[in-house]
């Protein structure tokens, strides 16, 4: 027989669709950018620093942790940057550099890595990192004393933090339209609402998150934000007002739909993002924390692997009417 | 290649591809000087074989390796065998190959031009199995079979794949002739014929029990077909209730009792890189070779040979793989469009979910499968009621060959099966 070209030889399918983790997290990393710039542009070359350190350091460590545990260095595929940026994002801009290395190293190493890396982390690795630095070091993330140097032309207050300390009155000093655009203090990445929305819908449409968790986490907000608001008032912001502050948007957009701690069937979304919404107003409301988004995140995380147990019927499965 | 839309809000919908308006007559590759036949059963050294090396066989002459042997193969041509070799083929299946050099003349055998007056199931079985369009002769003559239905499909089981529908076409008005020979040799009663909502408008099959199937992928699925058209619920790890047969199954099993001796010549559409479609008929056992040298397709090093659709179909890894009586498309694919699957977990992004037809949870079953606990994941996560559609592993991020640990997973499974039975027979 004739010399023969040697085929590829592999199992079907023959055609992917082109999707890789890669694109998948260059896009979510180019839907933050519209916040994140907004929030170097308002808080200066300070902020840039933080982003820039938090993605490199999230990169070195999960390539540290590579090396370590003698596993191909994976950074190629952008998760740690995803991971460094939420980070980041999350974070004052005055945060010192040693607590966004120890911050990546929890949200990478901790949060992501010991539980087998991408895929298997049961919690959002960044969320975890930035709740575990407001617990050791809360000074740092108290957005008052942290942005206290700077000057603005709007009220330099923590929206969140100044309802917890001076009642629903202060709910006048920050105009929605205001809050939304960018004035208040805060996080990087969390100020610009109207850059967090826009970023947001960009991954829905692409299909990148699930607009399910997103729309239901909001809808949580709003309608428990309203039920305490028309029980009194007089001690409860509005729902329109919790949506703009704090990390409320960051969460429904970005924090609640990392892929790997949340549910993938249609219900469990629903379940999933309202309870997360729900918890959110509640920890504001009644809790001791200025803002319950990221402690809500993680509870919900917590829920993930048993709401998403309510699937539908398989194929044949079940009563005859289930077969469509 | 149908790559993802910029727009991924839903689950992405493939449509399969129709049959050209008015296809030309596909080109008769000639028959070879060697041919090549595989018989599905695995060669044994110890035991003697009724063939060896040397023998004459006519054309038409049923080939068996033992004695004892349930399966054969029918030579297509008149030769002499020249060599007889183990082969291993998909999931390591032991089966045997034949080389047979072709005479110039050719002797037909006449035991089926006897016979072929009274069409009835035990001769066809005994002489057709394996004609062009593989009817499902051995399991329609088990006096034990379940069949209660019979649907001639006219649609092709996956994407770009439109031979079904081309003989469906050619041969629209000779269908009512396949289906009076299947009631008659199978006794059942109630035939339909599967085809494309475009085709089904045709006059011709006016009067004539039709399952119109819409265009979108997994319509033309057996199972779908059955639980959208025909009403019966699909029962996961059970087998059908309804027999499907391939249209040109079918018009070859007409073909041969008019003709009073069995047909090789099986129609297949080929696909080059550049994505022109070819149809020719070549003679069952042509090593697929020959097909391309003779319509000028070219392969080069670490090309896929693709034998079946782009979803569903099998990688031949030598040219001199022969055509077989299920070969309905080849697929040439260049080497920088293949997907390469990678080894990254599950990330969870929930897309296998979203598209999966039958509601199976892949983002959990793929964890079960990878660990190999087959038997947890048929419990838990629905194995079984999987329809093999292969859109999971099409749409996966992290690139997961889920597809193939899917079809793993199913096979463990029935040999585990068979070992359970097999045991409490030996008790």
């Amino acid at each position: 027989m004739s010399k023969q070209n040697k085929f590829t030889v592999s199992h079907a399918p023959f055609w992917h669709d082109g999707d890789s983790i890669k694109v998948m997290n260059l896009n979510i990393m180019a839907a933050a950018l519209p916040a994140t710039l907004f929030g170097i542009f308002q808080f200066g070359t300070a902020a840039l620093g933080v982003i820039c350190l938090s993605i490199a350091s999230a990169m070195a460590w999960e390539a540290l942790f590579n090396l370590a545990s003698k596993r191909p260095i994976n950074i190629h595929d952008y998760n740690a940057a995803v991971i460094g940026m939420m980070f980041g994002m999350m974070a004052p801009a005055t945060i010192p550099w040693w607590a966004v290395i120890t911050g990546t190293f929890i949200s990478v190493i901790v949060g992501q890595q010991i539980f087998g890396g991408i895929g298997g982390n049961p919690f959002n690795p960044a969320v975890i990192g930035i709740s575990i630095l407001i617990l050791s070091w809360k000074n740092i993330f108290d957005f008052d004393a942290a942005l206290l140097n700077y000057r603005f032309d709007f009220t330099s207050l923590a929206p969140l933090a100044a309802l917890k300390h001076q009642g629903t009155e202060v709910v006048e000093l920050f105009p929605i339209a205001s809050l939304a655009m960018g004035n208040q203090l805060g996080s990087i990445g969390s100020v610009f609402g109207v850059g967090i929305i826009i970023g947001g819908l960009y991954l829905i449409i692409r299909g990148y998150i699930r607009w399910e968790i997103s729309l239901a986490y909001i809808l949580g907000i709003i309608i428990t934000a309203w039920i305490f608001n028309i029980t009194d008032p007089s001690k409860y912001a509005n729902p329109i007002f919790h949506i703009f502050t704090g990390y409320t948007l960051l969460g429904a957009f970005f924090l609640a739909n990392e892929s790997s701690s949340s549910p993938v069937n249609l219900i469990p979304m629903f379940i999933y993002g309202t309870i997360g919404g729900f918890l959110t107003i509640l920890i504001r409301n009644i809790g001791s924390y200025p803002d319950g988004t990221l402690y809500a995140i993680l509870f919900i995380n917590l829920l993930n692997p048993l709401i998403d147990k309510i699937r539908p019927k398989a194929f044949g499965k079940g009563c005859e009417k289930c077969v469509k | 290649m149908i790559k993802r839309s910029f727009i991924g809000l839903t689950a992405p919908k493939l449509k399969c591809d129709m049959v050209e308006p008015d296809p030309k007559d596909p080109e008769a590759i000639p028959i070879p000087p060697r041919m090549i036949l595989l018989l599905n059963e695995p060669l044994d050294s110890i035991r003697e074989s009724l063939i060896k090396q040397g023998d004459r066989v006519q054309k038409g002459e049923r080939i068996f390796l033992y004695k004892d042997s349930q399966s054969y193969v029918t030579s297509p041509v008149s030769g002499a065998i020249t060599a007889i070799a183990p082969i291993t083929g998909n999931y390591g299946v032991d089966a045997t190959y034949l080389v047979l050099e072709t005479n110039t003349k050719q002797d037909v055998e006449q035991s089926f031009a006897e016979l072929a007056a009274t069409p009835n199931i035990e001769n066809a079985d005994r002489y057709l199995r394996g004609i062009p369009g593989d009817p499902p002769l051995k399991q329609l003559a088990d006096p034990e079979n379940r069949f209660n239905r019979i649907v001639i499909t006219g649609v092709d089981d996956d994407l770009m794949c439109t031979t079904r529908q081309y003989v469906l076409a050619r041969f629209a008005d000779k269908i009512d002739r396949a289906v009076a020979l299947l009631k008659q040799i199978t006794g059942i009663n109630d035939i339909s014929i599967a085809m494309t909502e475009t085709m089904a408008k045709l006059p011709v099959f006016n009067g004539m029990n039709l399952v119109r199937v819409a265009s979108d992928y997994i319509s033309s699925l057996p199972p779908m077909i059955m639980a959208k058209h025909l009403g019966i619920p699909f029962v996961p790890g059970k087998d059908l209730d309804v027999c499907f047969i391939p249209v040109e199954a079918a018009m070859s099993l007409v073909r041969a009792y008019e003709e009073k001796q069995s047909v090789y010549d099986k129609v297949i559409t080929i696909i080059d890189k550049t994505g022109k479609r070819t149809r020719v008929t070549a003679t069952i056992g042509t090593p697929i070779h020959r097909i391309f040298t003779r319509i000028g397709v070219e392969t080069a090093e670490q090309d896929r040979i693709i034998i079946g659709g782009p979803l569903r179909g099998i990688a031949a890894y030598t040219l001199y793989h022969p055509v077989m009586p299920d070969m309905d498309t080849l697929i040439v694919q260049a080497s920088g469009e293949s997907p390469m699957a990678s080894d990254y977990p599950c990330i969870n992004c929930g897309k296998c979910v979203k598209i999966c037809p039958s509601k199976v949870p892949v983002n959990l079953l793929v964890r079960y499968l990878e660990a190999g606990l087959y038997q947890e994941a048929a419990d838990s996560c629905d194995l079984l009621s999987c329809i093999d559609c292969g859109l999971c592993s099409y749409v996966c991020t992290a690139k997961i060959p889920i597809f193939q640990y899917i079809r793993l997973g199913k096979h463990e499974l029935m040999k585990m099966e068979s070992e359970i039975q097999t045991e409490a027979q030996n008790v």
